[in-house]
């Protein structure tokens, strides 16, 4: 079984994130970038089932700007076979919606044929949590999203959900998208001989253009604003007056 | 700007390892001088230990510069941790170097620390100056009886192996000591006690005594009488490493002062907006970036079969002043904050003390950069 795991370069997760001064997006120049954490977590979970002997081949696929490269270096180092980059974009600034994203994997996968595509539930980046769920309806296959726990069974998937209130175990026929929540895994450490290895892994790199694809935006960026400064708290003089306060500015009681 | 992607990659791999791991049991560690067994197995598996073993003798295969990358991660983290990387590192060199491939056969174990290693040089009488060793391997058949001691050596409370220097032609000076690779469970080693640091307390250190320990003909490294030597090859190596460990400490200084200034009011303010703290940050970060270059070109010196030796020398002796001023530095941002035990700045201090004196003193590293200029003269 193959298994397909989109990887997208977002900011660092430890990078304290700035706006432009224009309001058009994030400060992207400089800014330290790596494997969306979700992602990392979908790469680990099918490396895993590859150890287990359950998957044949990992396939990490990445697409937009040239440096996305070096994430996928990353990938391969972490276990994943060999690595698509769909150049789709030269600009960092330039993110690919959610609809293209999945226009490009459906195109992808239909010759990559994978069995299972696991992906991370969303990006840090833009919080869209969308592309697993648009990705299940292009190609017309089942998909469970929010997953903390995946098992393959002959031919089908269990994947439990974390929901509202609860678990939730879904039976999937494959072939399949899962995208990955938070609690799913813990991701490995890179090991420094892996690193060297993966420098022998292919990295197959495809033009945006030689799919035929419209990845003419839909949506537009209109502001992006940074969120308000924390007001410092204050001190009461009395319980009355907390409770005063509870019930008639916060609304608590 | 000076790394390329897989040194990258490989700074940021162990820099997550360590922010997770090693650095948060850094405290806990210094106070129990505690030999930590669960980051040695860890790291084993992450192929931290033995970087430069080739990859045909699995290992990364990776060159000095990424060594020395690794090895300012780790000691950002703890730098007994570093120093521990750094040890495997000389005796994996020298394994891979002058070891016969039987000898070799022990190089997964040396690197996973199933097989804990000590490097035994220094003898009461013999510190800077090696050429004072009284340890004699002394003929016995095919094989050698050994006998001496060795002081303060790293890991020798819990080590299983020792390479060894021991005198074996008494007339030859330095062209008479050759290492010997040695069990040190055998019958007539016996270990001394741990010693009490002031710093890097997790690095186990102590004394190791040979009464008529009887070698075998394999327990030779690489040729005879050519120990001195073989020690002084990878001496270059070893200050790099050294020099990389130092500045990992500094690092963490920095790191911990520039944070602290940012949270900590006095007079209303944040200490940071003081342009007294300002200045300390500032000379904190010039002198830290300053050793960073020097070991990285020394280190590049090393990778392209360039003369090091004054390079190296500079790195080590620079970047082991700068830890001990800087974190110094560190603490007084914290005021008394920073003088508690258990506030990573006063532990730092104390780490980066003994950085200016092992692997050559930073007096014999000056004397070194001084003989090269007047040997080889003074263009850079």
């Amino acid at each position: 079984m193959k298994i397909l795991v989109p990887i997208k370069r977002v900011v660092d997760y430890n990078v304290r994130v700035r706006v432009r001064t224009d309001g058009s997006g994030l400060e992207l120049n400089n800014v330290k970038m790596s494997m969306n954490p979700f992602d990392e977590i979908a790469l680990e979970e099918a490396v895993r089932l590859k150890e287990k002997g359950v998957a044949t081949e990992v396939i990490a696929i990445s697409i937009g700007v040239p440096q996305a490269k070096d994430t996928l270096r990353t990938a391969l180092a972490m276990g994943a076979d060999r690595a698509i980059l769909v150049h789709a974009t030269d600009d960092v600034c330039q993110d690919i919606e959610p609809l293209s994203v999945a226009r490009i994997l459906e195109k992808i996968i239909k010759s990559e044929a994978p069995q299972l595509v696991i992906a991370g539930k969303q990006a840090i980046d833009n919080d869209m949590n969308a592309t697993g769920q648009m990705l299940a309806a292009a190609l017309g296959w089942g998909q469970a999203t929010y997953a903390s726990a995946i098992e393959v069974q002959n031919n089908t998937v269990l994947v439990t959900r974390e929901i509202d209130g609860g678990l939730q175990t879904l039976c999937l026929k494959l072939p399949a998208v899962v995208t990955t929540d938070l609690r799913l895994n813990q991701p490995r450490y890179v090991a420094l001989p892996a690193i060297m290895k993966a420098k022998k892994k292919t990295i197959d790199e495809i033009s945006i253009k030689t799919l035929g694809i419209d990845i003419t935006p839909r949506l537009s960026i209109l502001s992006t604003a940074e969120p308000p400064k924390r007001q410092a708290g204050i001190k009461v003089k009395s319980v009355d007056e907390l409770v005063s306060k509870l019930k008639n500015e916060a609304g608590v009681l | 700007m000076f790394l390329n992607e897989t040194q990258e990659e490989v700074r940021a791999t162990t820099r997550s390892f360590v922010n997770n791991v090693v650095r948060p049991a850094a405290e806990t560690l210094d106070r129990e001088e505690r030999f930590p067994t669960e980051i040695y197995d860890e790291m084993g598996k992450l192929g931290l230990f033995g970087i430069a073993v080739p990859e045909e003798l699995g290992g990364p295969g990776f060159d000095t510069l990424t060594y020395a990358v690794v090895m300012e991660e780790l000691s950002r983290g703890y730098a007994s941790v570093a120093d521990q990387c750094g040890l495997v590192e000389l005796i994996s060199t020298l394994l891979v170097r002058h070891g016969t491939p039987e000898q070799q056969k022990m190089l997964p174990d040396v690197m996973s620390m199933k097989r804990k290693v000590a490097y035994c040089i220094t003898e009461p009488e013999a510190g800077t100056d090696v050429s004072g060793i009284r340890t004699t391997a002394t003929r016995d058949g095919d094989g050698w009886v050994l006998n001496g001691g060795k002081i303060w050596i790293h890991n020798a409370p819990v080590a299983d192996t020792g390479f060894v220097l021991a005198r074996t032609d008494k007339e030859a000076g330095n062209r008479g000591m050759s290492i010997f690779i040695v069990d040190l469970h055998a019958k007539g080693v016996e270990r001394g006690p741990k010693e009490h640091k002031m710093g890097q307390r997790a690095s186990q250190v102590g004394g190791l005594d040979f009464q008529d320990v009887r070698l075998g003909a394999d327990a030779l490294l690489g040729e005879m009488n050519r120990g001195f030597h073989m020690m002084m090859s990878v001496l270059d190596k070893g200050r790099v490493g050294i020099a990389a460990l130092a500045v990992g400490i500094a690092q963490a200084g920095l790191e911990a002062a520039v944070d602290y200034a940012g949270t900590r009011k006095q007079f209303g303010k944040h200490i940071s907006e003081f342009q007294g703290v300002q200045w300390l940050l500032a000379d904190m970060a010039k002198d830290i970036e300053a050793a960073r270059l020097l070991v990285y070109s020394a280190a590049m010196k090393i990778d392209r079969g360039l003369d090091a030796t004054r390079a190296c020398s500079m790195a080590k002796c620079f970047a082991g002043d700068i830890a001990v001023s800087r974190t110094a530095d560190a603490v007084q941002v914290f005021g008394g904050s920073g003088y508690i035990r258990g506030f990573e700045v006063e532990r730092l201090y104390r780490d980066a003390k003994i950085t200016q004196i092992y692997e050559g003193t930073n007096q014999i590293q000056r004397m070194i950069i001084a003989r090269e200029l007047l040997r080889k003269g003074a263009e850079a």
